[in-house]
């Protein structure tokens, strides 16, 4: 618990990744350490390199492996199987996240999304003590 | 000729104060009463004043170099601390002949239009603060032949000062800017 | 959902811009691929998955920076391509809806960090689509005017943005504001070396034989230094032409469509890199040029394959780097410039000579002059007056030069060169009457001394011959303004483009790297200075502009011939 805790983030766009570095510069979750990753392969390696990780934020659509496909291998592995992943998607992608949540995904998080909605992604599953 | 370092800030203001200690007391007004704070500046014998606030600073004469083919009226630019400054010769603005550089020759930065400009003048005399009383406006002798870029006169015992409005007398208004290449 | 004023990622507004820009040019760039392959036949199904996929990117980065009007253009083309999905039949018909929207996509992210951005534009675009699916949905069996999301396909395109191998990012964004600062910077402390050289110099001088051996060794160590340090800083400011060049591929598309032309575009050298203050400017003259040529160079498609030419045209511009120059060319395979034209309407407005027979190249450069327009056709998009001699004085204000060169009937060719960096310049320092200038060094052709002999008066100019060439010369103080003295000992030999000029001046300084300063609008505009600088002694000297000194009475006839 004395170790800054880790984030990991899965998206093509770095723009995204850009806002994913202010929300975690402010507030509640500053400090913390962001690992970056551009598609799904490169998100997954990290993944299983990095299991101190408390939250994974998965785009769903990318390219080489996709949110999806990521779920399904990490799945079919049980790698980390506590680590919680969130599916971030569009809002009309209402099929994606029944999907992504029969895969294993722990929550969705719709664009466009809010650093509040974010920061309380973070304390729920804090407080729920998904990760034991 | 003796190479001019370039001066600082610091020294520029010694300088100007030496100037000052050099002239005698400034002028003061009456408590109470409103005032402006002006420079004031002589050219042959006229003396002519602007409001403190728009002179940044006062420098000694360094080399201006020529720029062939500019408007009437500039000197030339000089060198002020790795800017480009152009410098008027407000002396041809108003009507007077070029004159030789002196050891008391100063130039007078003053901000117009967002832009810094140098006034080359013969001597600056002293800064002063004039009462709001003593400000008339410029008797008829006086605006005949400047109309345009005289505001007001101030009467200082003996002496007429003639306040001049800074942007009309740097025909600045008419320039028009094209882009610079480099900002 | 979310007003811009309260977005909470607003301030990444820039980064957006950054992002999405180019990704928007992009989704018109493979919609103008995607036309052509759908009009050939083929479905270009993965190109099609890419293009879903930047529209998806777009939609999405749009919706966190609250861009509401920006989300609902790019999910409206998101449904257009779902529908298409569905039905390629319908594909070839829908392009040029596509297109339509994807000019709008470009325009609205370009300006989504200037302030609110008006829906007008997207609003139209979204009822003209919905109109569209509606009109060929008729007679099938989706009964929703609107189609369902359909589920997100798997992406093979190109990734946006670059992450570094460890995860971190690694480039970073910088003001531009602030490489100019670091330059101006850099450019102080060029000087202070200068000085410093000078100040070393001095004392060598004057105290012959005393060991300052290891001082210049130092001195000659840091100026190699800075060497280094100016190549760097100059690197940090270098930009893709690519980024110009990108533009076209758009503009080309709608120009010819509303002239009723078909027009390729081919580029190359698209790496080719300039300063930014460079490619900031060379937009607007490059879109004059292409679209001159597609306007009134091109010939329709029915004339050119009556003259046996394949009906679609071609327009190229490359860019290739030649030591510091960067030279650019647009290049049409139309009817090329008429030279007979041109020389009448030169005659006709005075400025040749009645009874003068210039060479082709000369009735070529003419073209450029005011006034001077080979149609009498003025078309909307043309009809802005925008001659080629407004593009001639922005391609000089950059310090650069143009020439044209063209076959009748078979094509023509602007060639442009122009300096790599507008902050640097190599110089020549040259003497005139106790003033010293600065000359481009690129616009030198070469320095000699010469002998009042060697310059001929002929009809009140001076000429000379230099490398078998008869050549104009100028006293350089009467060009400045001044008057001409009886002998100067050196001349500059001065070009722009083929012209050569000689300029006659008192002594010749040496070479300079100087920093270009602008010069004030106080300052007016002289027709003969292009900046100022300081030297390495504090003082101020003025850079000439040897293009336009070249380019004085460029009609006179150079044919005279010598007693």
């Amino acid at each position: 618990m004395s170790a800054k805790p880790v984030f990991l983030v899965v998206d093509d766009s770095r723009l995204h990744h850009q806002m994913y570095m202010l929300v975690f510069a402010k507030g509640a979750l500053a400090g913390s350490t962001l690992l970056h990753a551009k598609n799904g392969r490169e998100g997954y390696a990290l993944f299983t390199t990095h299991p101190e990780i408390e939250m994974v934020f998965l785009d769903l659509n990318m390219p080489e492996m996709n949110g999806l496909e990521f779920l399904e291998r990490r799945r079919s592995e049980n790698l980390h199987p506590h680590i919680p992943v969130v599916l971030v998607t569009t809002e009309d992608s209402a099929e994606d996240e029944a999907r992504g949540r029969a895969a294993g995904a722990w929550e969705y998080l719709r664009k466009p999304f809010t650093p509040a909605q974010l920061t309380e992604l973070v304390e729920r599953a804090r407080a729920r003590g998904v990760r034991t | 000729m003796k190479q001019e370092l370039k001066p600082s800030a610091r020294d520029s203001l010694l300088t100007f104060a030496d100037d000052v200690a050099h002239q005698g007391v400034a002028v003061r007004a009456e408590a109470a009463e409103p005032e402006r704070h002006l420079v004031i500046f002589s050219l042959d014998r006229e003396e002519f004043g602007i409001p403190i606030a728009r002179a940044r600073e006062i420098v000694r004469v360094p080399e201006i170099t020529r720029v062939p083919q500019a408007p009437p009226h500039i000197r030339g630019v000089m060198n002020l601390r790795g800017r480009i400054l152009p410098v008027v010769e407000i002396r041809t603005r108003f009507g007077l002949e070029r004159a030789e550089l002196t050891s008391r020759s100063r130039v007078v930065v003053v901000e117009a239009h967002g832009r810094m400009v140098g006034i080359l003048v013969d001597v600056v005399s002293q800064v002063v603060k004039i009462g709001e009383s003593a400000i008339v406006p410029p008797p008829d002798e006086v605006v005949s032949q400047r109309a345009d870029y005289v505001s007001n006169v101030a009467r200082v015992g003996p002496r007429l000062i003639i306040l001049i409005e800074l942007d009309k007398a740097l025909l600045l208004e008419n320039v028009s800017t094209p882009a610079p290449l480099i900002s | 959902m979310n007003d811009d004023a309260g977005n909470p990622f607003a301030e990444l507004l820039e980064e957006y811009v950054a992002e999405c820009a180019p990704l928007a040019q992009a989704v018109g760039d493979t919609l103008v691929t995607l036309e052509r392959r759908w009009e050939e036949g083929d479905p270009a199904d993965q190109l099609f998955g890419t293009l879903k996929g930047s529209l998806h990117t777009l939609k999405g980065n749009s919706a966190m920076l609250g861009l509401t009007a920006i989300q609902a253009l790019a999910h409206c083309m998101e449904d257009v391509c779902a529908f298409l999905g569905e039905r390629p039949d319908l594909r070839p018909a829908a392009s040029g809806l596509l297109l339509r929207g994807a000019g709008v996509l470009v325009e609205m992210v370009g300006r989504a960090a200037r302030g609110p951005l008006s829906a007008d534009r997207s609003e139209h675009f979204i009822s003209e689509a919905r109109e569209f699916i509606q009109a060929e949905s008729v007679g099938t069996e989706t009964s929703a005017p609107y189609p369902e999301r359909r589920r997100f396909e798997r992406r093979t395109g190109s990734e946006v943005g670059e992450l570094g191998s460890d995860g971190v990012v690694s480039t970073i964004r910088v003001d531009a504001r602030r490489l100019d600062g670091l330059l101006e910077t850099f450019g102080e402390t060029m000087i202070a070396g200068l000085g410093l050289r000078e100040a070393v110099r001095d004392l060598a001088i004057r105290h012959r034989g005393a060991g300052f051996t290891d001082l210049e060794h130092a001195l000659t160590s840091l100026e190699k230094t800075l060497k280094r340090l100016e190549g760097a800083l100059m690197a940090t400011r270098l930009v893709s032409i690519a980024t110009v060049f990108g533009r076209f591929n758009l503009l080309v598309r709608e120009v010819a469509n509303a002239h009723e032309k078909r027009v390729g575009l081919v580029t190359s050298g698209g790496e080719t890199q300039l300063d930014k203050t460079v490619i900031d400017r060379l937009g607007e003259p490059l879109v004059h040029l292409v679209t001159n040529a597609i306007i009134h160079g091109l010939e329709s498609p029915a004339e050119r394959e009556r003259s046996g030419k394949p009906s679609e045209a071609t327009v190229t511009l490359s860019a290739v780097q030649r030591s510091d120059r960067v030279i650019l060319t647009v290049t049409d395979d139309g009817r090329g410039l008429d030279p007979e034209r041109i020389l009448h309407k030169a005659r006709q407005l005075g400025a040749v000579a009645a009874d003068a027979t210039p060479s082709r190249e000369e009735v070529f450069a003419m073209a450029f002059l005011p006034g001077l327009s080979t149609t009498e056709r003025v078309s909307a998009l043309a009809g802005r007056g925008v001659g080629l001699d407004v593009v001639a004085n922005s391609i000089r204000t950059l310090g650069g030069s143009i020439e044209v060169a063209s076959e009748p009937g078979k094509g023509t060719k602007f060639t442009m060169s122009l300096p790599l960096t507008l902050a640097v310049l190599r110089s020549l320092l040259v003497a005139v009457d106790g003033e010293r200038y600065a000359l481009p060094l690129g616009d030198v052709a070469e320095s000699l001394r010469v002998t009042n002999e060697a310059i001929h008066e002929i009809d009140g100019h001076g000429m000379m011959l230099w490398r078998g060439q008869v050549i104009p010369v100028s006293d350089a103080a009467e060009v400045l303004g001044g008057s001409a003295r009886a002998s100067r000992n050196y001349c500059v030999v001065v070009r722009s483009g083929a012209r050569r000029r000689g300029m006659l001046v008192d002594g010749l300084l040496g070479h300079q790297d100087v920093v270009v300063k602008a010069l004030d609008p106080s300052l007016g505009r002289p027709p003969t200075i292009s900046g100022a600088t300081i030297l390495g002694d504090g003082r101020v000297a003025c850079i000439l502009d040897t293009a336009r000194f070249a380019e004085l009475r460029a009609t006179e006839a150079s044919t005279a011939t010598l007693s």
